[in-house]
């Protein structure tokens, strides 16, 4: 790849840095279910 | 130990060595052995992972679940938005520039003396941190399998020099993506077989309700308190920083992203971290968790440091103490009866019972905690040198006991791999800075490539010997994972502060930007000593202070250094 390729996923960086923060907030939102569940 | 063990321990461990030594027998120039070349971003990925995942990981970190519940989980959170923002602004810089060293950069944008002050405060962190990676499995592994600690420092130093020095970055990284594989397939194999543990009736969700309601299924608080070490806040921004500044600017990391085939590859081999870091530490928190509520039906030993128990058993104090043993077996049947009524309310979906089960299992709960606080005085009189702090102790000694043959040889091998991941990438990024940012910066300008070689091969197996020094002789301290992490927070916020002075206020010049780090670590360094703030916060408190004192010392210092030039290529 060059070095300003595009991503193999998704087509752009931004939307890849978007999922990244995406996959956080859902991991966080998780746990947090997982708390009042079992907690 | 069974052969089976040893085979599967000592096999797992040679092969990673001997693998790592053979293929990269084929380095021969200091390019290629500072910052490797043409890695994928899988091998990036595991890479960064398995520099970040030591031993004290899997050593603390379910201890630390066991003792006070998932919330250390927090301390990650802002490590996916940290390798966003180096993918953004660092990588392409360090690209631009083709750097062998992060502080390479710092020249070009100030001056000498601000890249070697920042070499020299990493080497300071990391150069410790390298000697507490091979400590903290050695003491803990010699005490309970009564090895020799010498031996097993000895052992581990050596082989991580060994290939280290055999093949540089390319090597570390190469070894790196087999050890996260024998590491991850570790973490899960051994969720499974505790799960498989637990008592017949007692279902993995049910464990984990009354490990809940016990206080240890706490992975998300939102509360604002300065105070409290780990908090959704505390992780969102006071790791944060911790991580863009380990990231970002730690050559130990660096390192393993710079050597990537292109820019793009070492970006998806931090986004690849960004998104399993996370999870991983879960997991390994959860085992804690497991741990913990195995323990609920499988009495406990008073004391997890055997050896320290047994020591004391065999003092004057041994009376006393077999007496408060008597008094934990009978509280520990107490607190089981209630755990079994919990479960049996649950399964039964009784709400009364279960609220005066779960009131009956918090009383029972904090009567065993008075009874182990005894314990714990008992032993500190009997063995005064003893470390009263036992939950390093917590996950190991259960494998020991709890996992069958094989498994023990696995999951040890678990812990000396990352030990091994950990420490090379430390020894790897010291030699690599002494070499480049010292060395041949200030004293050989001009050497020759092969000269750079042999120097960076000779510096990788003097840090080694040092880190090894310092396993031999370093004493037990408090929690080793909170040792290394508030070693690391004392100096990266600082590290930090001077990259973003960097990229983000052009208008800062060298001098001011020096001063301000100065003043800076050293702020941080008497406010740890007179203040309780969180840890975390120092990555906060430094950085800002870099940032705010640079920027005031720059308008009252006209006469700050010239102007930088445009930023070139450099070494």
């Amino acid at each position: 790849m060059a070095p300003e390729d595009p991503p193999p996923l998704l087509g752009t960086w931004p939307r890849l840095y978007a999922l990244v923060l995406l996959n956080l907030a859902l991991m966080v939102l998780g746990f947090w279910l997982f708390e009042r569940v079992f907690g | 130990m069974s052969s089976l063990d040893w085979f599967i321990l000592l096999g797992t461990l040679a092969f990673i060595v001997v693998w790592g030594v053979w293929k990269t027998r084929g380095v021969a120039t200091a390019q290629e052995y500072l910052r490797g070349t043409d890695l994928r971003w899988p091998t990036i990925g595991l890479s960064i992972m398995a520099t970040q995942a030591s031993a004290i990981t899997f050593l603390s970190v379910p201890g630390q679940a066991y003792e006070d519940g998932m919330r250390f989980v927090q301390f990650y959170f802002g490590l996916p938005i940290a390798m966003v923002i180096i993918c953004v602004v660092f990588v392409p810089i360090y690209y631009r520039l083709n750097v062998m060293t992060a502080y390479a950069y710092l020249e070009q944008r100030f001056d000498t003396k601000v890249r070697v002050l920042a070499a020299l405060l990493v080497m300071v962190g990391r150069g410790l941190a390298a000697g507490i990676s091979i400590y903290a499995p050695a003491i803990i592994l010699s005490s309970l399998l009564g090895w020799s600690l010498n031996a097993m420092t000895l052992l581990m130093g050596s082989a991580v020099i060994l290939y280290t020095v055999s093949g540089g970055a390319k090597a570390v990284s190469q070894t790196q993506k087999q050890q996260m594989v024998v590491i991850l397939a570790g973490i899960l194999i051994a969720a499974v077989v505790i799960a498989y543990r637990l008592p017949d009736d007692v279902s993995v969700a049910t464990a984990t309700s009354l490990a809940g309601a016990l206080g240890r299924v706490n992975p998300v608080d939102f509360s604002f308190n300065l105070d409290s070490r780990y908090t959704f806040w505390s992780g969102i921004t006071g790791g944060l920083f911790l991580a863009l500044s380990y990231f970002g600017t730690d050559q130990s990391q660096v390192q393993r992203y710079l050597g990537g085939r292109s820019m793009a590859e070492s970006r998806l081999g931090l986004l690849f971290n960004g998104i399993l870091k996370i999870p991983m530490q879960f997991l390994i928190l959860f085992i804690g968790v497991l741990v913990f509520a195995f323990y609920l039906f499988e009495r406990p030993p008073v004391f997890f440091n055997g050896p320290t128990l047994e020591a004391a058993r065999q003092s004057a104090q041994g009376p006393a103490l077999a007496e408060v043993e008597a008094r934990w077996a009978t509280t520990f049947d107490a607190r089981r009866d209630q755990a079994v009524a919990l479960a049996a309310a649950l399964a039964d979906d009784d709400a009364a019972a279960e609220a005066q089960a779960r009131a009956g299992l918090l009383a029972a709960q904090a009567e065993l905690d008075g009874v182990r606080a005894e314990a714990k005085a008992l032993i500190k009189q009997a063995v005064p040198t003893a470390e009263l702090k036992d939950s390093d102790y917590i996950f190991v000694s259960f494998v020991l006991k709890y996992l069958p043959p094989g498994l023990i040889g696995l999951l040890l091998a678990v812990i000396l791999s990352a030990a091994m991941s950990s420490t090379a990438s430390e020894l790897n990024a010291l030699g690599s800075t002494t070499v480049v940012d010292l060395y041949q910066r200030l004293w050989r300008p001009g050497a020759s490539d092969r000269h750079i070689l042999r120097a960076s091969k000779l510096f990788t197996v003097f840090w080694g010997l040092v880190a090894m020094a310092f396993a031999a002789f370093a004493a037990l301290v408090d929690n080793l994972i909170q040792a290394v992490n508030i070693l690391g927070s004392i100096f990266y916020g600082v590290i930090l502060g001077i990259f973003l002075v960097a990229f983000f206020l052009k208008w800062v010049r060298a001098t001011p930007a020096f001063l301000a780090a100065l003043l800076a670590q050293t702020g941080v360094i008497v406010l740890y000593f007179v203040s309780d703030i969180g840890f975390l916060w120092f990555n906060v408190i430094g950085c800002a202070l870099v940032v705010g004192a640079a920027a005031l010392l720059q308008a009252v210092w006209p006469g700050g250094s010239p102007t930088p030039a445009p930023l070139e290529e450099t070494t």
